[in-house]
């Protein structure tokens, strides 16, 4: 049946192109889009997901992890005299004016991390490229990452700029740390964080980095963080779910992104269908014949199944790579396409299950088809 | 001269005439009901026998196709039964009519219909699959039926590449793919130059001569009667007249080789 489905498909090559073309389209679609949402879904919990540490205290209530209402630091120390916590590290993350080199100010989220010489905090600034991120216990000290060139116009270490109308010093530059909202992320100490952020007072954290012990009870740690007043503790996978959820249902993200990958969808179903559907019309005394010399229905259905899947074989052949085109061409305006080996399956399970279903029509074409038409008819 | 007989050959049992392969006994077909109604054949009744040439003639809408196709089991009669393998199948399901058409007939039709797509190899060889999936060797016993009707030459040609007279000779192999006792031919020369028509009609005559096989051709072409053992006459409906002619070509006698790649 194979030989015969290829057959077909191949003898009205236009015909076929067009077919495949659909496909791949449709492949390339759903891949770049849920791709793109995926890349969106990584961007936002990029900082959580670095992190090292195993809980995330913050205030009861927060909703966004970028506009997290800041606490009091003493509940640093009730935290950390919970049995099992061995390191409790406190965090302030807020967004303050940077100046630009042309004047302008430029909106940029400030992220204030307890730096202790000699060791690295539970979030800290990966993917170094440049200098020395040691440094960022000094006064002033920022890390900011080079991808965000285009909008803070810094690609340099010793780069010197203002923050909140205080001074700024690039000791270090990262590549590919880049804020889910259109604030560039700055790094730096917890002591400089709150200079940039006066308004806060001295004393004010927006979350608390826990570190457990050894063989510590996770759950137990949770539960009694969770007891004190007003605070709430997420492990790490924990945290960064809630803050794709924030901003895929929230915003209306995902919903965006996968109404695009369903028309993708959609799309294919269409064309293979139209084309298949054409197709059949075109054999259908052809299939009369075999049918009324002996051949199943099953046998006739199996060929123009074999054609859909031969379509959705060779549509996602093509269309898969297309989509990593994309993912580069995207990569130069900053957007992260996530393309997983799993993205891939899945894409490929509803390609098939595409194309089968757009061979319905013409597989009830030829279940209904009267062998008895093939006479004159 | 050739001697008429009466209108509806009767039958005192199924085992009448050893050389039968199937019979229609009684069949009417109509369709629509009430006022709308309209019979396209009433009460015909023959034996289909084997080594026979049997011609079915009509003008147009007389019902010659209406009995073919209830002989071929591609339509249900809406009254009378049709006998094959020893038994009543008119009343049969479309679960088992596959089946009982796969090893029974072969068909072969005025526009051909081959797979434009597949060479003369695959044409008949995927009809040798479709009738029986678990056939061996499909490919192989293509070829020979394609040597059988001399088109060997052309088996990996396309049917664009050949003329209708050899696509009609693809189309005959595939019909003797799965070696059904019975081949039904509906105007199989219609499409066709006389000397091509006569040349098909030899190749079918020998296939019934020497292969003991049933062929039933319905044509409009009263100069295929000579390739006749009988000839039945379809009006309205109603078969009118069946005459046995009494004539069977030689080979000596034949214009063209059957083996002839026209």
């Amino acid at each position: 049946m194979w030989n015969l489905a290829r057959k077909l498909l191949l003898h009205d090559r236009l015909r076929f192109a067009v077919a495949i073309a659909g496909v791949s389209v449709s492949v390339m679609l759903v891949l770049v889009q849920v791709g793109l949402y995926y890349g969106f879904m990584d961007t936002a919990s990029s900082l959580i997901d670095a992190s090292t540490a195993d809980l995330w205290v913050g205030k009861q209530g927060n909703e966004s992890f970028e506009f997290a209402t800041p606490f009091d630091e003493r509940a640093l120390y009730k935290v950390a005299s919970i049995p099992g916590v061995a390191r409790a590290e406190r965090v302030l993350m807020s967004f303050v004016q940077a100046k630009l080199p042309d004047g302008g100010d430029l909106g940029v989220q400030v992220v204030g991390i307890e730096t202790v010489p000699g060791q690295r905090a539970r979030l800290a600034p990966w993917n170094v490229v440049a200098g020395d991120p040691q440094r960022l216990a000094e006064p002033g000290a920022i890390v900011v990452d080079r991808t965000e060139y285009a909008k803070l116009k810094i690609d340099r270490v010793g780069h010197v700029t203002e923050i909140a109308g205080a001074r700024a010093e690039v000791v270090a530059l990262t590549s590919g740390i880049r804020s889910f909202t259109t604030s560039p992320i700055v790094f730096t100490d917890l002591r400089t964080a709150r200079s940039y952020l006066p308004q806060f007072g001295d004393e004010a954290v927006t979350y608390v980095l826990v570190k457990l012990a050894p063989r510590a009870d996770r759950h137990a740690v949770q539960a009694r963080i969770e007891a004190l007043p007003h605070l709430a503790a997420y492990t790490t996978p924990q945290m960064s779910a809630r803050t794709r959820t924030y901003w895929s249902e929230r915003t209306g993200v995902g919903a965006g992104f996968f109404t695009t990958a369903v028309l993708g969808v959609i799309v294919g179903f269409v064309v293979v269908g139209q084309i298949l559907y054409s197709g059949t019309l075109q054999y259908l005394r052809e299939y009369g014949t075999l049918k009324a010399m002996g051949a199943k229905n099953s046998a006739v259905v199996r060929v123009i199944l074999s054609q859909a899947m031969i379509s959705a074989a060779l549509g996602f052949a093509v269309g898969a790579p297309l989509a990593i085109g994309m993912r580069a061409a995207m990569k130069g305006a900053n957007l992260s396409v996530a393309l997983t080996p799993e993205l891939y399956a899945v894409t490929a399970g509803i390609t098939l299950v595409m194309c089968a279903f757009a061979a319905l029509l013409s597989i009830v074409k030829v279940l209904r088809l009267d062998p008895a038409s093939v006479f004159k008819g | 001269m050739p001697a008429a007989v009466a209108i509806n050959e009767t039958f005192p049992s199924p085992a009448a005439h050893p050389a039968t392969v199937a019979r229609v006994v009684g069949v009417a077909k109509t369709y629509g009901s009430g006022e709308a109604a309209v019979a396209a054949l009433a009460d015909a009744s023959l034996e289909i026998r084997a080594g026979e040439v049997t011609l079915i003639e009509g003008p147009s809408g007389s019902g010659k196709t209406t009995l073919i196709s209830i002989l071929g089991l591609l339509l249900t009669p809406t009254a009378g039964e049709v006998w094959l393998e020893g038994r009543n199948v008119a009343g049969l399901g479309e679960r088992e009519l596959p089946g009982l058409r796969a090893r029974n007939f072969g068909f072969v039709f005025q526009g051909f219909n081959l797979f434009p797509a597949l060479s003369a190899l695959e044409n008949v060889a995927i009809a040798i699959r479709m009738k029986n999936p678990r056939a061996r060797g499909a490919d192989a016993e293509a070829r020979r039926l394609l040597d059988h009707v001399g088109l060997g030459s052309r088996a990996h040609h396309l049917p664009a590449d050949l003329s209708g007279g050899q696509k009609q000779r693809v189309a005959i192999a595939r019909a003797l793919g799965g070696n059904p006792p019975i081949l039904i031919g509906d105007e199989p020369t219609a499409a066709l130059d006389t000397k091509t028509a006569l040349s098909v009609m030899e190749l079918l005559r020998e296939l019934a001569s020497t292969e003991r096989r049933a062929v039933v051709v319905v044509t409009h072409d009263p100069r295929l009667e000579r390739f006749a053992d009988r000839v039945v006459r379809v009006e309205d409906g109603r078969i009118e007249a069946i005459t046995h002619t009494g004539t069977r070509p030689t080979g000596a006698a034949s214009a063209t080789s059957p083996r002839s790649s026209t």
